[in-house]
């Protein structure tokens, strides 16, 4: 499990409050009885409102929960969580996501790599170079797929400019200019002696290669980004509405290019006649025929080559290009820029929690807990009813994994509160748990009363919630009777009667095509859902709270209620 | 507890401005016969628009394409996503469960369901609503999107339209629940809906194509003409039908390799997925059936030699299973990898009246959708064959692929009809004599023909709206001139098979938002949070293929600012 047995997780239900989908979805199914109201932990739906007590903020105005969904998020500042580099807006929106400065990780396992020099004692070079981008972990280096680096800083800088195997690749600029002229050089040697595919030899930047490589991804974006543009800038005559109007963005303009091929031209257009808006011709626009031999290249690679050489899903999705396959084409990937962001109430925009804006901070100008508002509850074995208590060092520690179907457990549920106003506790829950493996719920003392969380010498003052005798016999195991209180905490005793692991219930779901059983590996999972619900009386202007101490201030109450879902692991049912 | 969260729906600022009607929308780039309007009206609509041209220049743009088990995300202009987002059950894990990270877990939860269950967990949805959970929908791409938007996009607060590239024919519940996620949770101000194979089309810098994207639960193959989905067919021969076959063939392998007495192994849905990604191959069209060299450019001896050779050693690939316990690894030939694809795929030992019309093979899918497009549309479309989606990179596909095509064409021609069994061979000739009659009929009227032949759809007459203005013959005959003189001869071919590659939908998507091209499907935020889907208006009157809803015309829907969307091919 996420946690160690026994643990608690507490729904947000705005998941299902939020959106007319979802309610007209609810509407569909019939809410009719009590059943459908219960939380079923086993749902898939219950993964994504389920959260532990300290992920979930608090909104004071709306007095509800915030989960992560029903908070709006506003980011604050970006940086890099390698170097902590602290990286303006503009160069966000400039320069992407990722750390521009010598920040890499490995592209084999992820981890941060290292600046390393490759110089021979032998040979001392000026720069104290070539230098290498190398891994400490697991040793992978831009040696292996032929990268070096003059210098030891701008790595970002070299790195763009290096194709796998050390060839030089031109920049944006030089690839524009070459493209120009390149088409230049088409235009003055005619239309029919075009070759359509890429790789002419006289371009500079592909010098040495008798048969030019097929252009990549990007290349070929570039190129039909040029194209279309160009497309369309030939498309925009001066306009007698706005004559400095030479944008693509241009409604106008556009009106023009969209009736190009139209036989409903205007009678305007029909004068201009504007030239046509083609289709990419050749690779210099973009266009790339399919070519086999790419095809049997990859072929013939994997049969040479195995497995090894090939990269697993997740090698792929790290990479810029995902479309990689084999690991030659592996590059080191830059950090992602980290930002720190704010937390507003998704429902009235008020402020949940806000950093602080130095980056090597990790506190919180603002920051409203959901524990500082709603109880904790805590679940613990108190001991298998059929021994009888025996205190002592010698007891073996409770094995939540291993609960024994058919044998009564009692557990100990410990319920603390965070408020400075005495609450009265009402706790609901299904007399089975959900799922093929029934258990039986019982909460012994599902209403009470739990103690303010006043400073602890209001405590020993205070005589109206004074602690009851522990231990008196077995008392504290009858119907209706707490089992132990503190100063700002109760505990009842919840009886659990674990299910049968029964030999149908591996085949439940036959219907669906689920056969589980082997698959199905939080089957034997017991997990109670338990409804809470709180009742206070506290200060109208709770929310002010923080300015002073309002306890004393006017007396004024007004009657408050919380309820909320929460599911209790238990353990773990084993097979009998 | 829903307090304050309805009033979501009220939130305010209106962000409709004067000439946003007028903006250009992708399909007007293409012909369009449809009902003429005057010219007095557009000039009048581009004179009130954008006194400046600083037209739309301040708002910016979110390029997210979505599939059944990815979601990708990134800005206009880019080349490539910024991420892109699988689903499967590491992204459905409750907030605080690590148990990811636990190799020994990993053992444990290996997937190794058969049937439907096979693959759900890695699925963000299905076409098929009796098999989804809308609620389950929601909540795993909203928790993708947030990953997208908090982990990668990482934007100040300014909202950001958003350009969602769709496959098409979504039911309108599972688009809702898209919607409202965007709309809701990412305060997206306007949300440009547009097809997958589309946009493939534009990222291959073409106007027309055949786009037949192999994707998970099906084939779908799209014929766009001149930037409009003119025809459509599907099949399930796709990634999940593959996935399936790779299991199969890896656990019959495990099962031969184990000693006697060993527990029985099975793959799980990761490593069947895996071992199709880095291994799967395609073989190439035996030679038994060959008639013709099929690429003249580039002769493939290689891979003829490849196929029919017998090789010693034969090659094999060993691969290890690290989550078998113990781990384990089996060493299989390489022929044995490309079998996946051959069966689930091509099913070359299958006669053809055998298949189901949800399950013909990838070729003679393609051969039928070109076989019901005009002769004209059929030309351009043969000669721009766009083989897309994730399954497509697998290595030797897309020249199998091309290479059956070829042979089927070569085989039949165009005029042939087939006697696939008595009951569609008289459907097949009902389809022909419509598309006689209706070819006769365009050559009256010399109407441009984007007009799909959809056979499962009873063709009404074309309405007079529909048919063009006598004095188009002229400007059909100016634009013809302009053909001569003007593009380079590359962009007329047609008539034979050939492949073009793209750099797929999103990238298609990218160009289509930095050239601030407008999409037929546009919604606004305020009028979908008061309306949602219902508030798309029913365009049937200019719809271009008869009886289905197509793209709405973009421009002369009144001047100035539109008061109406439509949900175009989705309606
Ligand atoms: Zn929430
Ligand atoms: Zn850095
Ligand atoms: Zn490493
Ligand atoms: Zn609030």
């Amino acid at each position: 499990m996420a946690q160690p047995f026994p643990y608690t997780y507490y729904a947000c239900d705005c998941f299902d409050s939020n959106t007319a989908a979802s309610a007209s979805r609810a509407a569909q199914t019939p809410a009719d009885d009590e059943d459908a109201r219960t939380f079923d932990p086993r749902s898939p739906r219950s993964n994504y409102a389920l959260y532990p007590l300290e992920h979930l903020l608090y909104c004071e105005d709306c007095q509800q929960i915030r989960c992560p969904r029903c908070v709006i998020e506003e980011t604050l500042n970006w940086y890099c969580p390698s170097c902590l580099f602290e990286v303006p807006s503009s160069v966000v929106k400039s320069d992407g996501n990722r750390c521009t400065r010598n920040c890499y990780n490995c592209p084999v396992c992820t981890s941060p790599m290292t600046v390393s020099s490759l110089e021979k004692p032998t040979e001392p070079s000026a720069t104290g170079g070539p230098y290498i981008l190398a891994c400490p972990y697991c040793h992978w280096s831009t040696v292996e797929i032929g990268i070096e680096f003059e210098k030891h800083t701008g790595i970002t800088n070299q790195l763009s400019r290096i194709a796998n195997g050390g060839k030089t690749l031109p920049t944006q600029k030089e690839r524009d200019k070459e493209r120009e002229r390149r088409k230049e050089a088409e235009a003055r040697g005619g239309i029919g002696g075009r070759d359509i595919l890429s790789g002419s030899e006289d371009s500079p930047t592909r010098d040495g290669e008798g048969n030019a490589a097929p252009p990549g991804h990007d290349d070929i974006f570039s190129n039909l980004s040029a194209f279309y543009k160009a497309q369309m800038q030939a498309q925009t005559p001066s306009n007698p509405f706005s004559p400095h109007d030479l944008n693509f963005s241009s409604p106008s303009t556009y009106s023009r290019i969209m009736n190009l091929y139209s036989s409903t031209a205007s009678k305007k257009q029909k004068r201009e006649k504007p030239a046509l808006m083609r289709e990419a011709a050749s690779a210099l626009e973009g266009l790339a025929l399919h070519d086999p031999a790419s095809d049997i290249a990859a072929i013939e690679r994997i049969k040479k080559e195995g497995w090894a050489s090939t990269l697993s899903p997740a090698r792929k999705l790290a990479q810029l290009n995902p479309h990689v396959r084999f690991d030659s084409e592996l590059r080191p990937t830059a950090s992602l820029l980290c930002t720190k962001r704010g937390k507003r109430c998704r429902s009235c925009r008020h402020i949940l929690s806000k950093p602080e804006s130095k980056i090597t901070s990790t506190r919180y100008k603002i920051k409203l807990l959901a524990l500082n508002h709603i109880p904790r509850l805590s679940l613990r074995a108190l001991s298998p009813a059929t021994t009888t208590t025996t205190p002592g060092p010698s007891h073996p520690p409770f094995n939540y994994n291993a609960l024994r179907p058919g044998i009564p457990i009692h557990f100990l549920l410990h319920l603390s509160n965070p408020l400075f106003d005495p609450i009265r506790v009402t706790l609901a829950t299904p007399s089975t748990t959900p799922g093929a493996i029934a258990s039986r719920i019982t909460i012994l003392c599902p209403q009470f009363d739990v103690g303010a969380n006043t400073d602890v010498w209001d405590d020993a003052l205070s005589s109206s919630l004074s602690p009851i005798a522990k231990r008196s016999g077995d008392a504290q195991f009858e119907a209706g009777k707490i089992y132990d209180r503190g100063r700002n905490w109760t505990a009842v005793v919840l009886e659990v009667v674990p299910g049968f692991v029964t030999p149908l219930g591996g085949k439940r779901d036959e219907a669906d095509g689920d056969v589980k059983g082997g698959g199905e590996v939080d089957a034997d999972l017991l997990e109670i859902p338990v409804f809470v619900r709180i009742e206070f009386e506290a200060d109208v202007s709770v929310e002010e709270r923080g300015l002073g101490d309002s306890r004393g201030s006017k007396g004024e109450k007004e009657r408050r209620e919380e309820a909320f879902w929460t599911v209790l692991g238990a353990g773990r049912i084993v097979d009998v | 507890m829903s307090s304050g969260l309805g009033g979501e729906r009220k939130a305010s600022a209106s962000l409709t401005r004067p000439g946003r009607g007028t903006a250009p929308r992708l399909h007007d780039l293409a012909s369009t016969p449809e009902a003429p309007r005057t010219p007095l009206l557009r000039s009048n609509s581009s004179f009130f628009a954008s006194p400046g041209g600083s037209f739309r220049t301040e708002d910016e743009y979110v390029v997210i394409e979505l599939g059944a088990r990815f979601v990708r995300g990134g800005f206009p202009g880019e080349s490539a996503p910024r991420c892109t987002l699988h689903f499967g059950p590491d992204q459905q894990r409750r907030v605080g469960d690590y148990r990811q990270w636990d190799p020994d877990s990993a053992k444990q939860r290996r997937n190794t369901k058969s049937g439907q269950g096979w693959s759900r967990d890695y699925e963000l949805y299905r076409m098929d609503l009796s098999a989804v959970d809308l609620g389950v929908v929601e909540d795993k791409f909203e928790r993708a999107m947030r990953e997208a938007y908090n982990k990668y996009f990482l934007l100040d607060t300014k909202p950001r339209r958003i350009l969602l590239a769709l496959p098409p024919r979504m039911p309108h519940p599972l688009m809702s629940t898209i919607l409202d996620v965007l709309f809701g949770h990412f305060q997206a101000p306007s949300i440009t809906l547009m097809m997958s194979p589309i946009l493939s089309a534009v990222g291959a810098g073409l106007r027309s194509a055949l786009v037949v994207d192999i994707g998970w639960a099906e084939t779908l193959v799209t014929a766009v003409c001149e930037y409009r989905e003119v025809h459509e067919r599907r099949t399930v021969r796709a990634g999940k039908l593959l996935s399936e076959e790779m299991a199969k063939i890896l656990n019959a392998e495990l099962d031969d390799e184990a000693q006697p007495g060993d527990p029985k192994l099975q793959v799980s849905f990761e490593e069947a997925d895996e071992v199709l990604s880095r291994v799967g191959w395609c073989k190439s069209r035996p030679r038994s059936n060959r008639r013709t060299v099929y690429f003249p450019a580039r002769t493939s001896p290689v891979l003829e030699e490849f196929e029919d050779a017998v090789e010693a050693p034969e090659p094999t690939v060993t691969i290890p299973f690290l989550r078998q316990d113990p781990p384990t690894e089996i060493t299989v030939s390489l022929a044995t990898l490309a079998k996946p694809a051959e069966k689930a795929l091509f099913a070359p030992d299958t006669a053809l009246n055998e298949f189901d019309d949800d399950e013909l093979p990838l070729h003679h899918l393609i051969y039928r959708a070109l076989l019901a497009l005009p002769i004209d549309v059929r030309r351009l479309c043969m000669s721009r064959i766009i083989i897309t989606g994730g399954v497509s990179a697998m290595p030797g596909l897309k020249t199998r692929i091309l290479a059956e095509l070829e042979a089927l064409v070569q085989a039949r021609g165009w005029d042939q009809v087939r006697n696939y069994g008595s009951a569609s061979a008289r459907h097949e000739q009902i389809l022909r004599q419509r598309r006689e009659q209706f070819e006769l009929r365009r050559q009256e009227s010399e109407d441009k023909v984007t007009q799909s032949l959809d056979p499962d759809i009873p063709r009404a007459p074309l309405p007079p709206g529909l048919q063009d203005p006598v004095d188009d013959v002229i400007d059909a005959k100016l634009a013809h001139l302009a053909l001569r003189n003007g593009p380079p001869p590359e962009s007329f071919v047609g008539g034979s098979i050939r492949g073009v590659e793209t750099l797929g939908a999103w990238a298609g998507g990218s160009l289509v938002a930095q050239l601030r091209i407008k999409g037929i499907v546009e919604i606004e935020r305020e009028k979908y949070l008061q309306h949602g889907l219902q508030g798309a208006t029913k365009e049937k009157e200019v719809s271009v293929v008869p009886q289905r809803q197509s793209m709405g015309p973009g421009l002369g829907r009144g001047a100035g600012e539109r008061a109406s969307w439509t949900l175009g091919v989705w309606a």
